[in-house]
Formats: structure tokens, sequence, C-alpha cells
């Protein structure tokens, strides 16, 4: 009776102090493999809205005219996030424009570092410490010829059985002299998370 | 003779530890959540909101009341003007939310705490953020990101929010049919007993036509959707606000004019029926302001003790006190606040009241409430007649003393949320307003920049000793 008493202080004091410690197990994995952790917006989807729009960019007999003897400067606009999470976005148009650029059809100025670009202009100006000479003069860049952007949209309907998310991306270019939207396309995902109906 | 009460002082550690993953606290065990909170709520309302983040219990991720630290925290980081730390705060509440609902529906883990429960209390139970709570969590995240320039997350957060709301109607209808059914199968309880001695919370509850649906996360919504030129959006956020508030005038405008600007002919034939004619007051390159005014603390649960007859299995009756929380219906000192804008006085007009919601959700808690009370009776009973035979005096001694420390009721709630908030609209010329606002002595000057066609937010918290306020041209 004693021996089963101690065991079971034992037992209890073992669960009592590992509490819930999971021990942590850190692996590498592959980028590019489907990952489905949960319902969220996740790597995949960013992975297969930015292939999908690059591809069909790239594909449209639109783009191949207008890449066809030179290469159009664009700027990335952003995309709205209209969903019910928080999404990084940039990260979605950095995908798109990297792999447009890795294309060699379009050359992009990159908006979000305009400021950057000014100081440094203005220490090769002003700092004192380049050669004036030699400084890169203000006013020689490049006007972008197309706008890309974007809006990015959910519904979101669950209970108590069933979660279901479905996510549209829509991307167009924009000519900045006429105004035309010279592409379009979306892309759609759908997801569903049933849930388990025993666990811990 | 000892031996047997050391088994089962072990029996309750092992039911006590088995939860594992979501411990209680000591002092959870006896002592109510209200009564911890209070000094908090103290220093609130003197407007120390750094010494009352201090003084809010830490509680680790394992806690059972872990997301209510961090609903806590989060609002008084919100109030203190320490954005940046709300928002984390409130983002990890609402993650663990999130992680809440994907739970599956049958949980080991649940079972061991409802077994916890039932030879404790039911803070043993981890806390479930009612929907009222959830919606004004979004709410105040997305002004914590509007604060911080970022407009696209605070409607994100609004998204959510509505999300929650549209839950909010299916869920709690459901969950009170299931309570009541599978109430009836399990235990057997004087029903007329209980709903005679416990309060009718009806004048807490007051008219609300719809008592889960929170008309300040909607008008929130609707105010940001219209500063953004989502006008549709904005449409149908400030129609479910009027829906649930039908005789606030500035919602009733604020519909007229959308629906005007939308060209709804037949939604404004309609509303002009039910509000009278709608005429535009906007002069052009007028600006608007749109104050809403949080008013003191929401009031916390009560803890409420009943006399029960239960029947045991020999038909004998015998009389139990229950520990239930409630709502009184205290009179509070709420003062008349007096707002002048350039010494025109207007009039504050009630968006949500708090307090409602909170009884209202009580209200659909209570059949379970009950039933976790009565089996945890006739479970300590249990314990303390085997005690007592095995034990002698001491154990029955021992038992009956830990039965009366350990019987609390369930006081969680979020309990720095206001009590009321109050909104106000109206259409100035650009340029510099000056706003006053007098209550029950206090005064506040604030100053505000008005630009052409634009709206202007004014968000004022006024507590029992403190006045606190924000602006932003939206």
């Amino acid at each position: 009776m004693k021996k089963i008493i101690v065991s079971a202080v034992a037992g209890v004091a073992v669960l009592a102090l590992s509490g819930c410690a999971n021990k942590a197990v850190v692996s590498y994995g592959d980028a590019t493999a489907v990952e489905t952790t949960d319902i969220n917006f996740g790597s995949t989807d960013l992975q297969k809205v930015a292939t999908q729009m690059t591809d069909s960019l790239l594909l449209s007999p639109v783009v191949g005219t207008l890449t066809a003897n030179s290469r159009p400067v664009v700027f990335v606009e952003r995309i709205k996030n209209k969903t019910s999470e928080h999404i990084d976005t940039e990260s979605i148009t950095d995908s798109v424009s990297t792999k447009l650029l890795r294309s060699g059809k379009f050359r992009f100025v990159d908006m979000g570092r305009v400021e950057a670009a000014r100081e440094q202009l203005n220490f090769q100006h002003n700092g004192g410490m380049v050669n004036p000479n030699k400084a890169i003069a203000f006013g020689k860049q490049v006007g972008a010829q197309y706008m890309l952007y974007g809006n990015l949209s959910s519904i979101v309907k669950s209970n108590k059985d069933k979660a279901d998310v479905y996510y549209k991306f829509t991307l167009r270019l924009m000519d900045l002299q006429s105004g035309l939207v010279e592409w379009a396309d979306e892309t759609e995902i759908r997801k569903t998370r049933e849930t388990a109906s025993l666990g811990w | 003779m000892l031996k047997p009460l050391y088994s089962k002082i072990l029996y309750l550690l092992i039911i006590l530890t088995l939860p594992g993953c979501a411990t209680m606290q000591f002092r959870d065990l006896f002592s109510g959540y209200a009564q911890q909170m209070e000094p908090v709520k103290f220093q609130a309302n003197n407007g120390q909101f750094k010494q009352a983040i201090a003084s809010t219990p830490e509680r680790s991720v394992s806690d059972t009341n872990y997301v209510l630290a961090l609903l806590e925290k989060g609002r008084l980081s919100h109030l203190s003007g320490d954005y940046p730390t709300s928002i984390k705060l409130f983002s990890q509440a609402s993650h663990y939310i999130d992680e809440q609902k994907l739970k599956a529906k049958l949980q080991v883990s649940k079972g061991f705490q409802n077994v916890g429960a039932i030879v404790s209390n039911d803070s043993a139970i981890t806390y479930v953020v009612p929907d009222y709570e959830q919606s004004m969590m979004h709410s105040y995240q997305a002004l914590n990101y509007l604060y911080q320039k970022n407009t696209e997350a605070a409607l994100v957060e609004i998204r959510k929010a509505n999300l929650v709301q549209r839950a909010a109607l299916e869920n709690n209808f459901d969950a009170i049919n299931d309570a009541i059914d599978s109430l009836e199968n399990e235990v057997e309880v004087d029903w007329q007993s209980i709903s005679d001695t416990y309060p009718e919370m009806e004048n807490i509850v007051g008219k609300a036509k719809n008592g889960f649906q929170n008309a300040y996360t909607f008008y929130i919504s609707g105010v940001l959707y219209e500063a953004s030129g989502e006008l549709n959006d904005a449409y149908i956020d400030y129609k479910k606000a009027l829906e649930i508030y039908p005789e606030n005038t500035y919602l009733q405008q604020d519909v007229l004019k959308i629906a005007k600007k939308l060209g709804m002919t037949d939604d404004l034939q309609k509303f002009e029926k039910r509000f009278g004619k709608y005429t535009s007051k906007n002069v052009k390159n007028d600006g608007q302001i749109v104050v809403v005014y949080e008013q003191d603390l929401v009031e916390a649960r009560d803890e409420m003790v009943l006399r029960l007859p239960v029947y045991t299995s020999k038909d004998d009756m015998r009389f139990y006190s229950l520990a239930l929380p409630v709502y009184n219906n205290k009179q509070q000192v709420s003062h008349v606040a007096n707002f002048q804008l350039d010494s025109k006085a207007l009039k504050f007009s009630q968006i949500v009241k708090v307090e409602a919601l909170a009884a209202q959700t009580l209200k659909s808690q209570l059949p379970g409430l009950i039933t976790r009370q009565v089996l945890r009776l006739i479970a300590k009973e249990k314990v303390r007649k085997k005690m007592s035979k095995e034990a002698g005096d001491v154990g029955n001694i021992l038992a009956n003393l830990y039965n009366l420390a350990s019987e609390r009721a369930d006081t969680r709630s979020w309990l720095t949320l206001p009590q009321s908030t109050n909104i106000l609209r109206t259409y100035v010329k650009e340029g510099e307003h000056h706003l006053v606002l007098n209550i029950g002595g206090k005064h506040k000057k604030i100053e505000v920049d008005v630009k052409p066609n634009r709206i202007t937010l004014v968000n004022i918290t006024a507590m029992s000793n403190h006045i606190g306020y924000k602006t932003i041209n939206l």
C-alpha cells in the first residue's frame, strides 16, 4: 500500500513538474512544400498567387506586344488588403515584381525607396564628402510608364463543424499615359477546415 | 487512520494537476476575479493606467485566465496611449481566441477541467471570451491601428469584428437551447425555486432588441468605412447599429444621409416615414466632428448565494447554498455630461451599454452554470461524507472548510471596458474648434483642427476621477 502511494506521489510530482512542456524540435523543410498548418493566408497561397499572376502576365498577348521591342518601366502601387486578416501584401508584390524582373521583360522603379535615394543624392551634393563632379545629378531618373496594382479580398464563413475561406486576388496593369488598363487577371483560392471531433 | 485522508488529498491533487496545460492559480481557488481586480479598477478610475497595468496579475499562457489578463492590459495600454503595446497584447489575445475556436469539439483536457471545476469552482475552466468582448477588442484594436496611421489594418480589424458579430447572433441562440436540453436530462433541479430567487436582469438588459450584437462596433466600422469612401459598407453598418438603437438621432441622420447619397430611394422613403424628412446640413467644404464618449468602467459580476433544495437519490430534500454570479441593478451614479462645441450645447446619444451585453451573456450562460454548480454540490457533499467516515472529525472539518472556501461564483469578465459609450456628430466649418466637456464638476477643454470634407474623430474616456481624450483626422 505504501509503495503504491509513494509511486502515485512520484507520478503526480512528475506530472506537475513536467507540466505541459513540449520538447521543441528544429528541422529544415522545403520552402515550396504545401503548408496546411491552419486556414489563414499562408506561404502556399502567396506562392500560388504570385506564380499564377506572373505566368498569366508574361503569357498574355498584349504584354507580348508591349515588350516586343522595349522593356517597359513599371512601378508597383500596392495590393489593397480587403480581407479580415492582417496580410503583408507587400510580400506578394515583392514576389510578383521579382519574378517579372527575372523574366527580363520589364524594368521596375521602386517607390518604397524614393526617400532613401533622395537622402543619398542629398548627401552626394551637400555632404561635402563626395567629389561634386562625380555626384549623381538630380532629375535624371526614368519615370514609370505602367502601374501595377490590385486587391486581395476574402469571404469567410464558419460554424461549429466547418470553416471556409475564399480568397480572390486581382492584379491590373495600367498604362499611365492613356489610363487604359492593359491587362488584368484574378486568382481564386478556397480553403476549408473541418473541426476534429476529439482532441486533447 | 490518516492514510485514507492522504489518499483523498492525493486524488484531489491528481485532479487539480491533471488538466496540466490549463492551470489555475491558487488565489483563484479562494477569491473571485472581480475581487482581485478591485485595485486595478481603482487605479484606472484615477487615470493611473501605468500603475493599473502593473497591478494586473501576471498570468502564464497555461493559466485559465490568461486571455483575460491580455484583454485588461491591452485596454489599459490603449487608455494610457501606448498603442504599440496595446496592439501586441490584443493580437495575442486574438490569436488565443482563434486557437480556442480551432480546438476539437470534444476535448479531453476540457473533461479534466470540468472534473477540476467540480471539486473546486468554475475558475478552473479556461475563460471563454464572450462575443461582445471579442467585438469590443477588435474595435479598440482598430482604433489602435488608426492612431498608428495604419488605416488598412484598422479596416481588417473592423472586418474581424463584423465576423464576430455575425457569428454572435447564430451561436447564442443555439447555445441556449442546447444547454437547456442537456440540462433536463442531467440533473433534477427545481428550476422554479431558482427563477423565484434569482433576480430578473431584465432592467439591466433593457429593451435592446438583440442583446448579442454591439452597436458601438457597427458605428466605428461605419465611420471608418465612410472616411475611406466605402459608402456601401458604411451604410450597412449604420443600418445595423440603427436596428439596435432605433431612437439614436445621430444614427437616424447618418442612415438618411447615406441612403440619399447612394440613391437608395426605397430605403430613403421608408426611413423618412419613420424619422422625418431628411434635409442635408452639409455646406460645401464643411468637415464633420464625431465624438465618441466612453463613460466609467463596466460593473463587475456580483456573487449571490442561493439556497436551493436538491433531491438526493433517496428522494430526501436538502437545502444547499449555491454561489452564482449576478448583475445587480445598482443605482449607478452616472453624471450627465454637458458638452459644448464653440459654446453651443450638444447632447450625447447612447450607442452601447456594455453591462446590458454582459448581463445578456450571463443569462445565456446561466443554465450551464447552474448545472455545474449543482453537480459540484453533490460531488463536494460526497467527498465530505467519505472524509468524515474515514478520517473522523478532522476529515469532516477539513472538507467543510474546503467546500465553503472554494465555493466561489465565477465573476470573471473584462472589467476595464467602459460602462457605456455615447456618440455625437455634427457638421462644422473647417479650422480650429473648441470643445468643452463638463462631467460632475470635472472640466476638460479640447481643441480640434477640422479639415474640409473630412471626419475628425474625438474619443473621450471619462473615468470617475480622470478624463482622457484622443483626436484624429480620418
